[in-house]
């Protein structure tokens, strides 16, 4: 439901179409000039070139480069630079027979058992066996029936191809077949095999390609290879592989000529494979979840993160906390979260100066939409943020460390131990390949410093805590053994093999049903009281708040804009994008009677990098006027502890029902 | 699970009669003849037509086939055209060549791709774009010329190791090794780029997996998230590579066999082939095919013991 | 709740449901349980009926049985009193876009590579409307709701999630249905889109004979929206009738136990449905005489 700070940092790489990622790439641009120029050269060379190919000169026999002969001549004195760009044409032109059989077997056989059941289970029956044919076996048993005949030898590997070319584009034709806009098309009336024609094969247009040029290279690799024991055209007709054979003969007379025929069909190879992966979006792997390398001093990214940051106060009195260094005298057990800003590396800010306080045995909700950096917020305290972002100032403040500034093995000591966190999707929380006893007893082991028998029974009691009710089954299953509402307990028993003091909930229960996230709140609730913990729950969903919380910052682009007691902010909310949320959502109307419209915040969050420096949310602000353009800091709020960044606050405050209305403030944009 | 093992051996039985008959079909529309390839160019028309006759070449498919699958059932896999010996012997002898190449080759090409992949994928940055690049261009060199290049650097210039040749191990289990030095680099050279790509791939995915985070976040160290729980992740797709190209190794190292005169398996195919040696290819057909078949079975055991899905199901 | 009914043979459109479903059962693959079991339920012309459930309720299942793209295993589905259940591809297009969907999720629900006017234009070809008569009505519809005039050459990477959903409903309504199955189509979306498209799909049925089929698995939501629920819980109705009627006063302890564990953003509310919640639990834990 929220968007993942990952996806922001895909969102700034537009996706080119192929032609555009072709002509952008050097890789990929010097790929095709060479595949294209070879073949135009071949095909006009008897114009250019000034040996023949089979013109022998017995007076300059194994030659080296020469200008004579640029590259050299072989055992029959022949220059071997013509014998090479003779042999090109050929050589390609006959390769691409492969990939185009290839491709118009497997495409059209792969969309028909894409779209029928049936045909999935004979086809994938009929790909496994191809597949367990011995590739080159048969070829040279092909080589023994029909001789040497290379177009269709390449015929024949094309159809071998299949089996493996219909694993690649099957499991992609499946998974575009079950897109919505397909089954939308056939609500529309559509014809299946014209909406497979439509909307799936074009978008599996990038495989194919890829794929056509992948096997163009193996073509031309086979033909080589046969040529090269003697099994592909025979001589006097130059072919690359061939002369790789000659020379290997001559390899202690002359070694020079393994270079040049060698080197040729390598490049051209090369040329295909490259251009290839150019056309499959380049190589780029996304970034892995979790840091792997040693954090850079963070003192030194934040001590350069001023100039980058927004001209907000919350920078300015952030470098103030810092210099004066002062740890609130309360601090202890608390978490205190100072001016943090959170960005991504040479990017966009995405939390401009949030700051947070959880006592003891609280519970705090950092709420707010998709987008609002609630959840890196989240991430950040215990540095588990995504490679790429990073705190760019301001503190976490934890028993006397701050956090944001301490090393790995400071931070490998409050994981676990002091904080723990669980995460909002609890099925792919845990690792699927080891029972969920395994994983528990693992982290029990490490984190309380107990044998492999101890820690066994401690992750059995801890799934009976958690209230698991059949705890010696459920540490013997694999997590996709078990339900949501199961994981999420599973993961919270995980979250508590450390003792923390406190636990960072990312949206525990937003993937769950109604009736099993009330059992989990239940649980938390449980937990809160039994082991004077506190909780920072993050939640988009105000109901949850209400239930659980007893503290509550909204967030809304990075920042907060309206915190205090739960009681204050929901019954009595200040901002204007508080009472919003409240007016649009559906569960704040108990009885429907005479209400018939929700509150209709227009347009949408405004995406990080287009913030501005007043209010965030003025655009989409009813009470909005030019005042709201002015840079406001959090204050402190007329009813109750907290703040608000609000300038008219005081022109607003009660008036709630007034966003039922329909308005048309800032527009659709 | 004992309905899943005889389907799979159901399977896999059809798969081998459906390759020796592919094979049986290409032998028959061949223009030669069992008795113009033993006969040789100085026999007559009549001897020829005698000899295939003798054989039972003139007999409708279907029966010649069954009847060379009884035979092959009895353990006889015909006689060579060309020498008159059994073949069964033959091929027998040549496994433990091909054997030895395949198995050795894919370990080395398995360990150095799957370090330099874990390494790009856990890196990252200018490590993994180094690695990458050197990894396309080791895709793409065909195997015949860096065999080649090998034998004139390692044999021809230092004299370190022979060029060509086999020694079976039995014989002199030092020289044995020297023998398969280069032709197991060769294909590690080339065959270690693609398992290289592969675990990359796999590991990177694997990295961006939502329980990475639950991992950091009970404190697990980077090592146990690489090498236990990301590793382990990426071990289905990884594994399934390596099968498939132990499999190519031992059906078709064709190449590197004939480059440096290894009497295996791929070496009796080119001049079974080149000869027209016609019960020979069907023979290697049938024998190649069996290695993919028991190999696949044996990795879709493994992966049911693997992959904790599968083993539920 | 599974009497036999006579067969509607009365060709008096007016006294004819929009949507009957009659016993309907669904089973995944030739053994699978049941996945919908014995369900029944009408939808009255302009009429919007709310379908809820939690996972594994049946509910999408219904949905997408009644737009044919699971196959049913038996009962019927009659629409505008002709059976629809086991329509072939080529008789649900003589529906001519009377039956129309918006679907769960707005950003898979669009085909990347095409601008948003052909995704718009599609059913109405098919219906074959004219070219110069499609283009009017697509412009119509997505001014309908609420999209700038040319929107229809953008493509869908260049909207927001909620503006794609009011794309989606463009599309559904485009060929002027009279039945509109929206399978979670706000469920995917942020509070204020949601109440953004809440809105637009009351207001869009207001003063037009359109009915909606409004599967969702949030009780609120269904609330604000449908004059009358279906309650299902594992492939069966557990309840139903007036929407008033069941939020009041909930019959099924089923029922019950969804609203009380929907949680509300007050928290003197949310303490009372809570306590509520727990005498639930702790009742259908106690042995039942």
């Amino acid at each position: 439901m929220t968007v993942d700070t990952t996806s922001i940092l895909r969102i700034r790489k537009p996706q080119r179409r192929l032609g555009g990622r072709v002509l952008r790439s050097p890789a990929a641009m010097l790929s095709l000039v060479w595949l294209v120029g070879l073949v135009l050269a071949s095909l006009t060379s008897p114009l250019w070139l000034r040996y023949g190919p089979l013109e022998q000169d017995l007076s300059a026999v194994l030659q080296g480069p020469s200008w004579a002969h640029l590259l050299g001549t072989d055992e029959l004195g022949r220059d071997l630079l013509s014998r090479i760009v003779t042999a090109a044409a050929p050589t390609l032109l006959i390769a691409v027979i492969t990939p185009i059989v290839a491709v118009l077997v497997t495409v059209p056989i792969t969309l028909w058992a894409a779209r029928y059941a049936r045909a999935e289970g004979f086809v994938n029956r009929l790909s496994e066996i191809v597949l367990s044919l011995p590739g080159t076996v048969i070829i040279l048993a092909f080589i023994a029936a029909v001789g040497t005949n290379m177009p269709l030898v390449m015929i024949a590997f094309g159809l071998l191809l299949f089996g493996a070319l219909y694993r690649v584009f099957f499991g992609q034709a499946k998974s575009l077949h079950q897109q919505l806009y397909v089954e939308a098309a056939a609500v529309d009336g559509v014809k299946p095999m014209t909406a497979s024609m439509c909307h799936v094969l074009p978008n599996m247009s990038t495989t194919v390609i890829v794929q056509f040029v992948l096997l163009f290279g193996a073509a031309i690799g086979l033909q080589a290879g046969l040529a090269f024991i003697g099994l592909g055209p025979q001589p006097p007709e130059p072919t690359w592989g061939g002369m790789v054979q000659t020379a290997s003969k001559f390899i202690f007379q002359q070694p020079w000529m393994m270079i040049p025929t060698g080197g040729v069909l390598a490049l051209t190879i090369i040329a295909a494979n490259s251009l290839a992966d150019v056309l499959a979006g380049g190589s780029a792997m996304p970034p892995s979840l979790v840091s792997l390398k040693r954090r850079k001093t963070p003192a030194d990214a934040a001590a350069t993160a001023p100039e980058s940051g927004t001209p907000s106060a919350s920078t300015g009195r952030a470098q103030a906390a810092a210099s004066a260094g002062d740890v609130p005298a309360d601090a202890d057990g608390a978490l205190v979260v100072q001016d943090l800003v959170i960005g991504v590396d040479d990017g966009p800010e995405l939390v401009s100066g949030v700051s947070l306080r959880v006592g003891r045995g609280r519970v705090l909700g950092l709420v707010g939409e998709s987008g609002c950096g609630k959840s890196v917020t989240s991430y950040a305290m215990l540095g588990l943020l995504a490679p790429g972002l990073s705190v760019r100032s301001g503190r976490i403040l934890w028993n006397g460390t701050d956090l944001v500034r301490a090393d790995e093995k400071t931070l490998q000591r409050v994981r676990g131990h002091e904080i723990a966190f669980i995460s909002q999707e609890p099925t792919r929380a845990l690792d699927p390949m080891f029972t969920v006893g395994w994983q528990l007893a693992a982290s029990v082991k490490r984190l309380r410093g107990v044998g492999g028998r101890e820690a066994r029974r401690i992750a059995l009691q801890l799934l009976t805590d958690v209230g698991i009710v059949d705890p010696p089954r459920v540490l013997t299953s694999y997590p996709h053994q078990i339900s949501g509402g199961m994981a999420q307990r599973v993961a919270i028993a995980l979250a508590l093999s450390g003792r923390p003091k406190l636990l960072i909930a990312d949206e525990p229960t937003t993937a769950l049903d109604v009736t099993v996230q009330a059992e989990i709140l239940g649980l938390l609730r449980g937990l809160i009281a039994e082991r004077d913990m506190s909780i920072i729950l993050v939640t988009h969903d105000l109901g949850v708040v209400a239930d659980l919380c007893d503290d509550v910052s909204v967030m809304y682009a990075g920042q907060i804009v309206e915190s205090g007691a739960v009681r204050d902010v929901l019954v009595r909310p200040e901002h204007p994008y508080t009472m919003a949320l409240l007016a649009a959502d559906p569960h704040a109307i108990l009885d429907f009677e005479g209400t018939t419209r929700l509150a209709s915040i227009p347009g949408q969050v405004p995406l990080p990098g287009s913030w501005t420096s007043g209010c965030r949310f003025a655009q989409r602000c009813r009470f909005a006027s030019d005042e709201c353009t002015a840079a406001i800091p959090l204050q402190p709020r007329v009813q109750g502890d907290g703040g608000v960044r609000c300038i008219r606050r005081d022109d607003v405050r009660g008036r709630q029902e007034e966003w039922r209305r329909p308005v048309a403030v800032g527009g659709e944009r | 699970m004992l309905f899943f093992v005889l389907k799979r051996i159901a399977w896999a039985i059809l798969t081998l009669l459906i390759a020796s008959w592919i094979a049986f079909v290409l032998v028959h529309l061949s223009g030669s003849t069992p008795g113009g390839v033993a006969l040789g160019q100085s026999a007559t028309r009549e001897q020829v037509i005698a000899y295939n006759e003798s054989v039972g070449w003139y007999a409708p498919w279907l029966q010649q086939y069954f009847a060379w699958v009884g035979q092959v059932l009895q353990g006889n896999l015909g006689v060579s055209l060309i020498d008159g010996r059994p073949i069964g012997p033959d091929i027998a002898k040549r496994l433990p060549v091909t054997a030895a190449l395949a198995v050795l080759g894919t370990l080395v090409s398995a360990v150095i791709g799957i370090t330099m992949g874990v390494v790009a994928a856990v890196r990252g940055g200018a490590i993994d774009r180094g690695i990458t690049a050197f990894s396309g261009i080791l895709l793409s060199l065909p195997a015949f010329w860096v065999g080649v290049l090998l034998v004139y650097v390692f044999a021809v210039q230092l004299r370190l190791l022979p060029a060509t040749g086999f020694v079976p191990f039995a014989v002199d289990p030092q020289a044995w090794a020297r023998s398969l030095v280069l032709p197991v680099l060769t294909i590690a050279i080339t065959s270690a780029a693609g398992l290289a790509r592969q675990t990359r791939a796999s590991m990177g995915e694997a990295l961006t997996q939502e329980h990475m985070r639950t991992l950091r976040a009970v404190g697990t160290p980077t090592w146990r998230i690489v090498y236990i729980h990301a590793l382990r992740g990426a071990s289905l797709p990884i594994l399934a590579s390596v099968a498939i190209q132990f499999i190519i190794l031992f059906g078709g190292s064709v190449i590197i066999e004939v480059l440096f005169a290894l009497p295996g398996i791929g070496q009796a195919m080119q001049s079974a082939v080149g000869s027209a040696d016609l019960p020979f290819v069907q023979a290697l057909v049938l024998v190649a095919t069996l290695v993919v078949v028991v190999v696949n079975l044996a990795l879709e055991f493994l992966n049911r013991v693997l992959d904790p899905k599968l083993r539920a199901s | 709740m599974s009497t036999v009914e006579p067969v509607v043979t009365s060709p008096d459109a007016a006294a004819t449901p929009l949507l009957e479903v009659r016993n309907l059962s669904i089973r995944y693959g030739r053994k699978g349980p049941l996945a919908v079991d014995d369900v029944s339920f009408t939808i009255g012309r302009g009429e919007t009926l709310g379908l809820i459930g939690e996972s594994g309720s049946g509910k999408t299942t219904i949905g997408r049985a009644i737009l044919g793209l699971v196959p049913v295993t038996s009962g019927r589905i009659i629409f505008e009193g002709r059976d629809i259940t086991r329509l072939s591809a080529a008789d649900r297009r003589t529906l001519q876009g009377d039956l129309r969907a918006v679907f769960q999720d707005p950003f898979s629900s669009l085909d990347p590579r095409k601008p948003i006017g052909d995704a718009l234009s599609a059913p109405l070809r098919v219906a074959g409307v004219p070219r110069a008569d499609r283009t009017f009505r697509v412009q119509a519809a997505l001014d309908s709701v609420g999209l700038a005039p040319g929107s229809e050459e953008r493509y869908p990477r260049q909207f927001s999630g909620g503006q794609r959903q009011r794309v989606a409903i463009a599309r559904a309504l485009v060929t002027d249905p009279r039945l509109v199955v929206c399978d979670e189509a706000v469920s995917a979306l942020d509070l204020s889109t949601q109440a953004q498209v809440l809105n637009l799909l009351s207001d869009l049925r207001a003063g037009a004979d359109l009915g909606y089929l409004f599967i969702a698995h949030d009780m609120a939501v269904v609330e604000f929206l449908a004059q009358r629920v279906v309650v299902l819980n594992r492939g069966r109705v557990v309840e139903q009738g007036e929407t008033r009627e069941v939020m009041r006063n909930p019959q099924a302890h089923y029922t019950r136990v969804l609203m009380a564990a929907s949680p509300v953003p007050d928290p003197d509310e949310q303490a009372r449905r809570r306590q509520a919640w727990q005498q639930l639990k702790a009742s259908a834990s106690a042995p039942v005489a």
